[in-house]
């Protein structure tokens, strides 16, 4: 073993499906140093083995299973792993994240990373057990949803601790927007990781192991999260932290709704009437049975529901989150929330990314109000707002890719190309993902966070939580007191280049690490000076302990990710916002009138990237600088950097 | 007096976290699997059970034990003599509350020691589900009404804990 970092277990499996082969092999030295983990490794990755010609659902395509440095480690919000591949539904960069607890028992099991490449012959899922990786038949698994895929895998190995991520049918099946579901009920849902590995005959991987990680400076590593956890006791965050733990992400439903930023009937506005039917206080009081958490966290977000009868009763299941209440709920005039639990329970036993399932139902929703489809386009259905019979049916039917479910199985940029006419108004999307639950007129900085979000029109690699649930300290002691009230100013799109310049590089690092979002996005406790803190005693890298190499870290990693769709075709005209979400004024609500001042913030994001203002493509210095040099290389001979 | 662990399950969010704080502090590493405190969970039925050392006032695994490895320290806790052991897995078969188990990489039996008075469990759980309290009426209740729930919900029956 010559790996010199610790935290890291020093293995990743390379799997050539097509020849049946797992090689182990030595992770990279420089890669824990330069990318940290996570999506920066898999960026590496990534960068080197796909690229233009990589057909996303073919043998060629490849499929990263990823961990950080701070899984499995007791830092408190790091039950967290990552998949990153290139997208079946957008075509460019693909990353999703996930908790509970398959990230940590893959180290405990003797890899940091997993690397699915070629295509398999026959149905197999992988096996990894205190150093040893398998894989193993799964003909009797292919077709199973995928709760029964999980307890089959579990008593084949007579083992209920093993930990899975896995497919189901719709990923089989190639919807393009297909997940992977882990530990049950949570998923790396966006953007199709799930139909990737369908394509190559992968049904999941399972995890179980006794192998420890060990730890550069125990002591010093101990006392530094400690350091670290202490800022959940600081009073300013005691809100955030009670709601999170009592509701969990249900609690941005209202939130959200009363700053009218809730997408709702397809994004048309941002404010939802029946909020409150589907809002916290119901699901907390009528349906909440247990708080739960992901691995070795302290926020818990996470909660447990049943419904005991009515239409849709259910037993034990992960309660739906704020994206799946939002997607299937206010977005198609759905205000039923018992429907809606059984909607996201069906999405995690099918495999579907609940966003991406509603928001193409709530586009066909919104075609058939506006006489460009009708009933009989739809498979006689009644496609109505609200109708949530109509929803139930759609989400079986996009699974199987059946009848009108074929159409929309494809997400809404290629529907509406097939549709034709009016309908690309209504494909509410960037990049071809369909958009997360926030709106740009009600919150200028969303605007550009979904522009330039390199898997397209998402949250989670830049939101600013810091304007929208108002946290002046923050915004004061990140940039400066001057610029504080204007970065306050959820309207105004002063500084926002800069903010979201500085969350992106951040969210980077998060992302490699690999921690959560709730800590860091929502309350925003932990920012650069934590991974200072607690990566050089965790891994003995002392580079981390230097803030400008930290930053720079994150710098070089939102520059790889950037650069990869740069060399898919990706520039600034792509870094834009849909038709609705930059030109019709928000009709109604607390925002009304609401539009983004796109290329404003964007202009002033490229200067801070050190990117051309009309491309979009990065300086060749910068790069250079970041020692991005084989980037700068390769851009240079496409004539993509400046 | 003599001490133990009780731990209120409807506190308990499945973490985990107890058993790394457990492992960083025995073995110097993250690894739950060689933890002295388990968490069992079927996320199916919605159940979290934690599984840690009760010490009994008549401890079955020491009445079990060919080689007499498990005794008890200055500080009345019933703690392993990892010399003496042998790893013949008797507790573990013996203990009915799951108290006792195998290190995988030692392969001798391991238990909760209490930290020697501080248990480290206690302080890592972010929910407050794991207290330290003393051989009293008051402590007996509070490890019963514990165990109680546990058993409760994994439908098992038991008698053995005083209370």
């Amino acid at each position: 073993m010559t790996f010199p970092y610790k935290g890291y277990t020093g293995y990743y499996l390379d799997v050539d499906l097509t020849k049946g082969k797992v090689h182990k092999k030595e992770l990279e030295k420089e890669w824990a140093r330069l990318y940290l983990g996570g999506s920066g490794v898999a960026a590496r990755i990534l960068w080197d083995r796909t690229g233009p010609d990589t057909n996303p659902l073919g043998p060629d395509n490849v499929l990263v299973v990823g961990t950080g440095p701070l899984t499995g480690v007791m830092f408190s919000p790091s039950g967290r792993m990552m998949f990153a591949t290139k997208s079946p539904l957008t075509g460019v960069w693909a990353e999703s994240h996930v908790g509970g607890f398959l990230g940590a028992e893959i180290k405990y099991a003797g890899f940091d990373f997993v690397v699915f490449n070629g295509r398999s012959k026959k149905p197999v899922y992988l096996s990894l057990r205190d150093g040893s990786a398998d894989l193993l038949d799964a003909s009797h698994l292919w077709g199973k949803e995928t709760n029964m895929t999980t307890e089959m895998i579990r008593e084949e190995h007579k083992d209920p601790t093993i930990k899975t991520g896995v497919i189901g049918p719709a990923g089989e099946n190639g919807v393009l927007y297909s997940s992977i579901i882990v530990d049950f009920y949570r998923a790396a849902g966006r953007a199709g990781l799930g139909t990737v590995l369908g394509s190559k005959n992968v049904k999941g991987i399972a995890a179980s192991g006794a192998q420890g990680l060990d730890v550069h400076d125990m002591d010093a590593y101990l006392k530094a999260n400690d350091k670290e956890m202490e800022k959940l006791h600081d009073p300013l965050w005691t809100e955030s932290l009670a709601s999170l733990r009592k509701y969990g992400t249900t609690d941005l439903v209202a939130i959200i709704n009363e700053i009218g930023r809730l997408p709702t009937k397809n994004h048309w506005t941002g404010f939802f009437e029946k909020a409150d039917d589907i809002g916290p206080e119901i699901i907390a009081e009528k349906y909440r049975i247990a708080q739960e958490a992901c691995h070795g966290c302290a926020v818990g977000c996470k909660y447990v529901i049943r419904v005991k009868d009515g239409k849709y009763p259910t037993g034990p299941i992960g309660g739906p989150e704020y994206e799946t209440i939002m997607a299937f709920g206010s977005n198609c005039m759905n205000s039923d929330i018992e429907s809606i639990f059984h909607l996201g329970k069906r999405c995690d036993l099918l495999g579907l990314d609940t966003i991406s399932c509603g928001k193409s139902i709530s586009f066909a929703m919104e075609l058939f109000e506006k006489g460009i489809i009708s009933s009989k386009d739809a498979d006689g259905l009644d496609l109505s707002w609200g109708n949530s019979e109509t929803q139930a049916i759609l989400v079986e039917k996009i699974a199987k890719r059946e009848g009108f479910g074929e159409l929309l199985a494809d997400g809404v940029r290629k529907a509406a190309e097939k549709i034709g006419g009016e309908a690309w108004k209504y494909a509410v999307h960037v990049k071809g993902l369909e958009a997360s639950g926030q709106d740009p007129r009600a919150h200028q900085s969303i605007g550009l966070t979904y522009a330039t979000n390199v898997r397209g029109a998402d949250h989670l690699r830049s939101i600013s939580c810091v304007e929208e649930l108002g946290y002046p300290e923050i915004a004061a002691s990140r940039f400066g007191e001057e610029k504080a009230e204007a970065i306050l100013d959820i309207m105004s799109p002063q500084y926002k280049g800069e903010l979201i310049w500085d969350m992106e590089d951040l969210y980077a690092i998060v992302d490699s690490a690999v921690i959560c979002k709730y800590g860091t996005m929502w309350p925003p406790m932990f920012y650069y000076d934590s991974f200072l803190n607690v990566i050089p005693p965790l891994t003995g890298m002392t580079d981390w302990g230097d803030m400008k190499f930290v930053r720079q870290a994150g710098e070089r990693i939102s520059h790889l990710r950037r650069a990869y769709n740069h060399r898919l075709g990706i520039t600034r005209k792509d870094e834009t916002l849909p038709h609705r979400l930059l030109k019709e004024p928000m009709p109604t609500g607390p925002s009304k009138g609401g539009l983004p001042d796109l290329d404003e913030m964007l202009d002033e994001y490229y200067e801070y990237r050190g990117c051309d203002p009309e491309t979009g493509y990065p300086k060749e210095s910068k790069l250079r600088e970041l020692g991005l040099d084989f980037v700068a290389e390769d851009l240079k001979s496409r004539g993509m950097t400046r | 007096m003599t001490s133990f662990l009780a731990i209120d399950l409807n506190k308990c969010t499945g973490c985990r976290n107890c058993e790394l704080a457990c492992s960083a502090k025995h073995t110097n590493s993250f690894n739950p699997r060689r933890s002295r405190i388990q968490i069992l969970k079927d996320e199916v039925q919605n159940l979290v059970v934690p599984m840690v050392c009760l010490q009994c006032e008549v401890p079955l695994c020491q009445q079990a034990c060919p080689t007499g490895a498990i005794s008890y320290n200055e500080k009345g806790t019933l703690v392993v003599d990892k010399e003496i052991c042998i790893g013949c897995e008797n507790c573990v078969t013996a203990c009915v509350y799951g108290g006792i188990e195998i290190d995988p990489q030692t392969l001798k039996a391991i238990k909760c020691d209490l930290c020697w008075g501080d248990p480290a469990c206690v302080k890592a759980c972010d929910y407050s589900a794991i207290s330290l309290v003393e051989s009293n009426p008051e402590g007996h209740k509070a490890r019963k009404h514990g165990v109680d729930l546990a058993f409760d919900t994994t439908k098992i029956k038991t008698g053995e804990v005083a209370e």
